[in-house]
């Protein structure tokens, strides 16, 4: 009687299993459920003299594993829990409490999806009324302040409602921690999101601040997109295939490396495509007449096209390929330090372009994405104030334009023995001039008549 | 008759006794005036404490350079015991706490709360119409302090062309030289030079010789091993094994550690 009441969930689950295989559980995705529940490949056949490298656990094992020119794949705990288990997907394994709170999820996520439908039908109904008012224009103008206001919200509260019905879902954090979660879907933008700014994003913002970028080239810049930079080295077997390496926020880049324009990854966390400029500004550059910097444009380029899943952005290559959708205004100039000047910060600035008059909160709730305005890169380039690279000041720029500061990456540079070779190369005038500190007179002081008070 | 009370007599009359008493006397002990009454200290406290902690000379701490002074670098603004005044704009702190001028300019002392609620600040403007601190979100006051100067012997600028690596080139030190088929050099080993101007094989290249070695005798079906390699059951090979280690060993104490070890264990 025990037994038959112990071995009913379990026959419950088989059953289930059966059924569910090739439905859909908690995840949202359309992924084929045989990689949704990535069952561990079979252990290796007892007669075959090589080893499985999902199982190789004991230490003979490895060292076959290791003639066979092979590396073992996982923890050492992970393949003997292998090799001692069946090969059951993970959301089948029949446990009585794990598929009592696996149904007790699916409820929950049920519930949510319901209430998701309430809210639309509840956004749609909303957006439908017509604001009407009595007086001239006044009580009109106010309700329909009031009425975007509710509209906005209630959008916020459907998009979060989207995420709170997959965040419990073991398969979704799997997927995601693997590299696998598709940025088309709100859940997986909110977990990597929230993995940006637990650690990068506050990394980010400490030298953004801690090398005074925020006052000297913005006022203010929340960063909102990630970013990712890296530069192409041509090695001298291969010039053909060119590597890329990696920058971290504020490294300092050798004047080789940096001579060649980058390739930056810039990640939005919500979705639909918009336009952004890019603008690399260097506000170290040093002027001996007005004692003081100036600021330097080493790149600009507008209108190119950033949503969650088109995030490479290759500055070299914009406007020439049809990938590399972009205008620029100002092709990529070698970043430099003279001899002499202190290390200068190239700081590259990620902006959003303005979007029309219709609000984007509404188009994007009913499914459509609102287009953001594109810049006349032809008037752009002949403006006198922003086509020329000394003197180029972003905070004019940004409130010409109407951009919005959305993202930014820093990196350094510094006199190194390639610099005289790059600016060279580039025809840049000043390569065999070094800075020297300026003699400060000594304040005069009251000498004593005796040697001894020299 | 009346009784009369007996009266002490005067101070006169005492002074002109003694005087007339001092021509007999034999020794001189010290007499106290009698005039002068003696008068014992109040307490013994207020002598002062033999281990209690004694104030020193003062340190001349306090402001050196007012605000609004014009002071050049390196000079002293602040002195003080920990961190009463903090370096602002311009300014820095030595290891005793002390304020210096970073820069030449006028002294200000200011708050800034957005920096920190409650410190105060020591910083250093460059004109004289200037104030701390700076506005905030505005672009920093910078002096760049520097002239410009043609080189005396410009550098060669290496034009990257595309045999050379524009890749980050690892900076080795070490000029490798092999000096092979020579007297000094039987191994043909690759030598580098090392720190200390020391011509050797690199480390890595010392430890992975053995292996080197036995993958090359191996190639050709030998070995450099000392014994065979080892069987697990071969009592027989083990055997002969112990048998060669304890005969070596034997022959490696009688012999010592030098001759004279040897020479003297059979004294």
């Amino acid at each position: 009687m025990t037994l038959q009441r112990a071995s009913r969930p379990v026959a419950q689950c088989i059953r289930q299993s059966s059924s569910t295989l090739h439905a859909r559980t908690l995840a949202t995705t359309t992924i084929e459920p045989s990689s949704t529940d990535a069952a561990p490949p079979p252990p290796s056949d007892p007669f075959s003299h090589t080893r499985n490298p999902f199982t190789a656990s004991t230490p003979a094992a490895e060292k076959q594993l290791a003639q066979q020119k092979q590396r073992p794949v996982g923890s050492r705990r992970r393949r003997a829990a292998l090799s001692s288990t069946t090969q059951i997907p993970f959301t089948q394994l029949p446990y009585q409490a794990f598929q009592e709170a696996r149904a007790f999820l699916q409820e929950d996520r049920r519930e949510k999806l319901e209430a998701i439908g309430l809210q639309r039908v509840k956004l749609v109904r909303l957006q439908d009324q017509v604001v009407v008012g009595e007086q001239d224009g006044e009580v009109e103008r106010r309700k329909q302040r009031e009425k975007d206001n509710r509209v906005r919200s209630m959008g916020r509260r459907l998009e979060e409602m989207k995420v709170m019905a997959d965040i419990n879902d073991p398969m979704v954090k799997k997927k995601f921690e693997d590299g696998q979660g598709d940025m088309t879907k709100p859940i997986y933008r909110h977990l990597a999101d929230a993995q940006w700014r637990s650690y990068k994003r506050q990394i980010l913002v400490q030298r953004l601040t801690q090398m005074n970028v925020i006052p000297d080239v913005l006022p203010a810049l929340e960063p909102i997109v990630s970013t990712g930079l890296a530069f192409p080295t041509t090695s001298s077997t291969t010039p053909a295939r060119s590597r890329l390496k990696r920058v971290q926020h504020g490294d300092f880049v050798s004047s080789t490396l940096s001579s060649q324009p980058p390739t930056l990854w810039i990640q939005p966390y919500n979705k639909g495509t918009r336009l952004c400029t890019v603008a690399v500004v260097n506000p170290d550059v040093p002027n001996v007449e007005k004692d003081g910097f100036d600021h330097r444009c080493h790149f600009l380029a507008v209108n190119i096209p950033i949503s969650p899943i088109n995030t490479r952005v290759r500055l070299g290559e914009l406007g020439s390929t049809s990938e590399n959708k972009g205008d620029v205004l100002l092709p990529w100039l070698p970043a430099y330090a003279q001899k002499g000047a202190p290390y200068q910060r190239m700081s590259i600035i990620v902006l959003e372009q303005p979007s029309p008059t219709l609000t984007p909160i509404l188009t994007t709730l009913l499914g459509a994405v609102a287009e953001s305005q594109e810049l006349d890169a032809e008037s752009a380039s002949q403006d006198p104030r922003y086509n020329v690279r000394d003197g180029f000041n972003l905070r004019s720029f940004v409130d010409r334009y109407g951009l919005k500061a959305v993202g930014a990456d820093l990196f350094r540079t510094k006199w190194d023995e390639g610099t005289a070779g790059v600016m060279q190369q580039a025809g840049i005038v000043g390569w065999d001039v070094e800075f020297r500190r300026k003699r400060v007179e000594p304040l005069p002081y009251q000498r004593k008549a005796s040697e001894r008070y020299r | 008759m009346t009784l009369t009370h007996p009266k002490a007599p005067s101070m006169a009359t005492l002074a002109c006794l003694q005087s007339a008493l001092s021509t007999l006397r034999t020794t001189h002990h010290a007499v106290p005036a009698i005039t002068h009454i003696t008068r014992r200290k109040a307490s013994h406290q207020a002598q002062g404490r033999a281990n209690g902690a004694k104030d020193g000379a003062g340190k001349r701490l306090g402001a050196k350079k007012t605000g609004g002074e014009y002071v050049v670098p390196g000079n002293i603004l602040f002195r003080q015991r920990g961190t009463h005044w903090f370096p602002g704009d311009n300014c820095f702190m030595g290891r005793d706490h002390t304020i210096h001028a970073g820069s030449p300019g006028y002294v200000r002392y200011y708050q800034d709360p957005a920096r920190h609620p409650k410190r105060k600040f020591i910083g250093i403007v460059f004109e004289k119409t200037q104030s701390l601190p700076q506005p905030t979100h505005a672009a920093r006051r910078r002096q760049l302090g520097m002239l410009a100067y043609q080189m005396p012997t410009p550098p060669q600028p290496e034009i990257a062309t595309d045999e050379t690596s524009a890749a980050p080139t690892k900076v080795s030190d070490g000029t490798t030289v092999s000096i092979r088929n020579s007297k000094m050099n039987p191994g043909g080993l690759q030598l580098t030079l090392g720190p200390g101007y020391q011509y050797r094989q690199s480390n890595y290249e010392i430890g992975r010789s053995g292996d080197k070695k036995e993958a090359a005798a191996n190639a050709k079906g030998k070995t450099i091993r000392a014994f065979a390699k080892f069987k697990p059951g071969d009592r027989f090979a083990a055997w002969r094994k112990s048998v060669v280690r304890v005969a070596r060993s034997r022959e490696r104490k009688v012999m010592g550690r030098g001759g004279k070890g040897g020479a003297k264990k059979k004294n």
